[in-house]
Order: C-alpha cells, then sequence, then structure tokens
C-alpha cells in the first residue's frame, strides 16, 4: 500500500458510498438492467460490444456512466489540484491483473459493486461471492504484509494524463451520434438504459465524489483488514445501506436464492471468481472502480488497467469466459483458475528475498 | 515560439478539421445507407416484430391444432415445420406448448429452456418474442407439482432436471445482465 495516502474524511466517504448505492438503484428504475444500476465489468463489456471486440450485440452499449465516472474524476482531480500524471509501475502485469479481474467478475456474473447491489436487492446467490471476495483481499493484504508489492510509479510528461479524459469524450461523442461502425444491440441487456443525460449526470457526480473521497469497494475492506482503517469501510457499508433502501421503497427488494436476475447457483466458482477479483484488485491498489476514478486523475497504471479490464470484457463474452443463468462456462472455470494462477506468481515473483523486510522494494 | 512549432500547430489544426469533416461527412452517409447498418438492426424490433408476423404464418396451423387439443396431430405437423425451417426455434416454444398440454411438464420446461437458449428475446420483456408471462405461469403451476413428486421420489433424476430448468427459466425471465 502506498504509504503517502491520506485517508480521506468520514463524511466524504459516506457522501460518496451513499450516492453510489442510490444512484445504482435510481438508474436501475430509470431503464438499466435489473441489479445492474452500476456494474464497471458490464460496462466495460457492453463497451467493449460497442467497439466491435465482440461479436453480440445484445452486449453492445456505449454506458455513459463509465464516461461520467471518468470525467467526473478528471474535473474533480483538477478542481482540488490533485491531478498528479504518474505511472510505468509494472505496465503489463497491471494489463493482465485487469483481464482477469473482469474475467473473476464474468464469472460471478457482476463486479464488487454489482456484488454489494445484488445483496442489497436480497439476492442470497451473492453472498459466496462476498466471501470470496473478502478472503481474495485478505490474501492480498497477507502479500502485501510480507512485502510484495508492484513497483512505484513515477511522474510522467502531463499528455499521458489526458488520454483517457479525451477518449471518453469521444465515446460520448460516438454515443451521441451513433455512428455506423458502432455496434448496439436493440434487445438484451444493450436495450436496457436509463435516458443518456440522466446516466451521464450520475456518473459525472459518482465520479467526482468518488475522486473526492478515495471510495473504493476493495480498498475499503483492504484498509479495514490491514491497518484497521474504517474510513472507506464506512463507505462500503453506506452503498450497501442506501440501496437496501431504495430497493426496499421501490419494491426491488426479492429475498433469496430463488429467480435472482443474473445470478447462478454455482457458489463454489462465485467464492473463487471473487477471490481472483479480490486478490488482484488488492494487487493492483484497486477494484474495478477505482480503477477507472484513477484513470480520470491521471494515473496512467489505471488507465493500463482498464485497457487490460476492457480487453478482458471481450474476451469474456467473445471467448464465453463467463457465467450465465446456468452457471458457468468451461472457459469461464478456465479463466477464473488461469487468472488465480496469474495472480499468485505475480506474488511470488515480487516477493522480496528472505531476510529483506516489507520496505525493500524494487525500484 | 519559433517556426517548426507555428508549422506544427498550422498542420495539427489542418488534420483536425480534415479529419473532423471527414467522419463528419461519412457519418451523414452512413445514416442514409441501409446496408451499413444491417449489422446491428439484425436484432431490432422491427426485425423482431417481422420474425414474430413471419413465425405466426408458419405455425397458424400448429397454433389451431393446439387450440383444439389436437396434440398428436400438433407434433406431426411440427415436425414437418422443422424439416423446412431446421433453425427456427419457435418450433421448440411450440413443441413445449404442445408438451404442457400433452402433460409432460417435465419436457415442456426443457422445451422452453431450448428455446430461451436459442433466441434470448423469449425471456427479454423488452422485445415482441417475449413469452415469459406464459413460461411464469408454466412455472407457478409446475413447482409445487414437481416438488411433491421429488417427495415422493427423492432419487428420480428428471424430477430433479426439471426443477433445475425451472429455477434457470425464473432467472432468465427475472432479467439483469447477461
Amino acid at each position: 500500500m502506498n504509504k503517502s495516502v491520506k485517508f480521506p474524511s468520514v463524511d466524504t466517504a459516506l457522501l460518496a458510498g451513499t450516492s453510489l448505492g442510490a444512484g445504482a438503484v435510481f438508474l436501475t428504475l430509470l431503464g438499466n438492467p435489473v441489479n445492474s444500476g452500476i456494474c464497471i465489468s458490464c460496462f466495460l463489456e457492453n463497451l467493449a460490444g460497442a467497439l466491435r471486440l465482440h461479436g453480440s450485440p445484445r452486449m453492445s452499449y456505449i454506458r455513459p456512466e463509465l464516461i461520467g465516472f471518468l470525467l467526473g474524476s478528471f474535473f474533480m482531480a483538477h478542481r482540488g489540484r490533485r491531478f498528479r500524471v504518474t505511472g510505468g509501475s509494472s505496465p503489463l502485469l497491471r494489463f493482465f491483473l485487469g483481464f482477469f479481474m473482469i474475467v473473476g467478475c464474468a464469472v460471478f456474473i457482476g463486479c464488487p459493486i454489482k456484488l454489494i447491489l445484488r445483496l442489497a436487492a436480497g439476492d442470497l446467490t451473492a453472498v459466496a461471492a462476498l466471501f470470496g471476495l473478502v478472503f481474495g483481499i485478505w490474501l492480498g493484504t497477507r502479500y502485501i504484509r510480507a512485502g510484495v508489492a508492484l513497483d512505484r510509479a513515477k511522474n510522467l510528461p502531463q499528455p499521458n494524463g489526458y488520454i483517457l479524459p479525451l477518449l471518453s469524450l469521444l465515446l460520448l461523442a460516438f454515443l451521441l451520434l451513433n455512428p455506423g461502425f458502432l455496434q448496439q444491440g436493440s434487445s438484451g441487456p444493450a436495450a436496457r438504459h436509463a435516458p443518456i443525460l440522466v446516466s451521464l449526470a450520475v456518473g459525472l457526480l459518482i465520479g467526482a465524489l468518488a475522486q473526492h473521497s478515495g471510495f473504493c469497494i476493495t480498498g475499503g475492506i483492504r484498509n479495514l483488514l490491514l491497518v484497521n482503517e474504517k474510513t472507506l469501510f464506512y463507505g462500503v457499508v453506506a452503498t450497501l445501506i442506501s440501496a437496501l433502501m431504495v430497493s426496499l421503497l421501490s419494491g426491488h427488494f426479492h429475498f433469496g436464492l430463488d429467480a435472482q436476475p443474473a445470478s447462478h447457483l454455482s457458489h463454489g466458482w462465485s467464492f473463487l471468481a471473487m477471490t481472483l477479483v479480490g486478490l488482484a484488485a488488492v494487487l493492483v491498489d484497486g477494484c474495478p472502480f477505482r480503477q477507472v476514478i484513477r484513470a480520470g486523475q491521471g494515473d496512467v497504471d489505471a488507465g493500463i488497467t482498464c485497457f487490460g479490464m476492457l480487453t478482458g470484457g471481450a474476451f469474456a463474452v467473445g471467448w464465453l469466459m463467463r457465467s450465465t443463468s446456468a452457471g458457468p462456462t468451461f472457459n469461464g472455470k478456465i479463466g477464473v483458475l488461469a487468472g488465480l494462477i496469474f495472480c499468485l506468481t505475480v506474488v511470488l515473483a515480487l516477493r522480496p528475498p528472505t531476510g529483506s523486510g516489507p520496505g525493500n522494494r524494487r525500484n | 515560439m519559433d517556426l517548426t512549432h507555428k508549422l506544427t500547430l498550422a498542420a495539427l489544426l489542418l488534420l483536425c478539421l480534415t479529419t473532423a469533416a471527414m467522419l463528419g461527412r461519412h457519418l451523414l452517409t452512413l445514416n442514409r445507407a441501409p446496408g451499413e447498418t444491417a449489422a446491428w438492426e439484425s436484432d431490432s424490433r422491427p426485425t423482431l416484430e417481422r420474425l414474430v408476423a413471419r413465425n405466426g404464418k408458419i405455425f397458424s396451423e400448429v397454433a389451431d391444432l393446439l387450440k383444439k387439443k389436437q396434440y398428436r396431430a400438433g407434433f406431426e405437423r411440427l415436425r414437418e415445420i422443422k424439416r423446412l425451417h431446421p433453425d427456427n426455434p419457435h418450433t421448440l416454444v411450440f413443441r413445449a406448448r404442445l408438451q404442457y398440454g400433452s402433460g409432460l411438464l417435465a419436457a415442456a420446461l426443457h422445451s422452453y429452456r431450448l428455446a430461451v437458449d436459442r433466441q434470448p428475446d423469449y425471456a427479454d420483456n423488452n422485445t415482441p418474442l417475449y413469452i415469459g408471462d406464459e413460461i411464469m405461469d408454466l412455472i407457478s403451476e409446475g413447482r409445487g407439482k414437481l416438488r411433491r413428486e421429488l417427495q415422493l421420489k427423492p432419487g428420480d433424476g428428471r424430477i430433479s432436471m426439471a426443477l433445475e430448468d425451472l429455477s434457470y427459466l425464473q432467472r432468465r425471465i427475472a432479467g439483469g445482465c447477461e
């Protein structure tokens, strides 16, 4: 963990968490897929499809929320003078960790945010995944304590930090102009979306608040386990409670294992998939959502991870490395196992030589 | 600002303008050319509506036989249609309806599952192909019956499979991301 990081105030973490939870269910009420008001892995799979990186029109749509997160973070970082262009820390490792994070999410059917949203909607099939995520994060904190960490980032020339915000503006133009070289489904999840401007506004708000607070689902749990620091964890709890409240008030709460949207009953694979996500997220210092936010504030390493996640989204759908309502596909299971193998190999390779402490880092 | 810098800026501006103009023209022509958007129109609402109308014609005789409860004749007619239209997933829907009419609940659930796998729009209430309500009626009726049967015959794999199909169909119809 980066020791120079200051912990945000509880108020901002609570505000970010509440906006995220309530905003996600609100987007569902306005048209986003059920329990997927906000899901970074689903959104990236949709984006990959829209860019024709996979061939399923049903999963092809440029989600304005994703653009909003990145631009909201960009504007907030600029406003708060926190826009710092850094990078150069193990780019390929980050790319593949991002790739496997999304494969893990695709096998569970959702990123850590969607995990919280599914729990808040009464979906008990997400409980095994929650245990998996916490276990993966706990494992990651054990490795951090043992001195495992990716090398430090360094300052980079300013233009590096503007590439992703500019790309998101280009995506916004694509979304509004609807050029023929993109793919957009008119049925399935792709056709389920809130009005573009509302999605964009919610995305901008949440992106700005998340940047300001440092909000991160896995980061909140990691800080709690690693240094007993609860600020971000309160944000995670706020996400759960606000989503639960809106779900209950809007009649979207459905408690149980049966008839849960976008779910399956292969709990062992849900556990393993989210273990992968938790471990990879600790190694790259943030959940998929946090990577997008960090990419907006000039973190080029997070940008590389985002490209890995986008590629993971394309492969998850294109190579069927995911789950359906029937459970995980064979490719999905292999993807999760390969991801765990990759993470553990990285951990072993980065482990400091015996006798040296956690401070002995490769720079 | 030296001359090289100025020239570079001018070239950049020129390139941006040219690219924007080309893209603008391209977008305008693309939006007018029907062939260009065919790939992503394949699942559009008008296409699906045409499909529903086409299926209505193809399966009209089977639908009549189903209404008259002439299930055996219905199955025979369906076999002929399947020979003519082997890739049409609607044969699975009619097979399910005929099986349900004939009292073959487990087989009907499995046929519905195959139909939804082949054509996910059957479980998508955003499309004209949606038959989720019809499947949910069958599920509501079948769940208790199948659970009772499983209690009587706990080792019967066919009943467990039917319950699995039922649970799968419920999750698909509940929606969400795929």
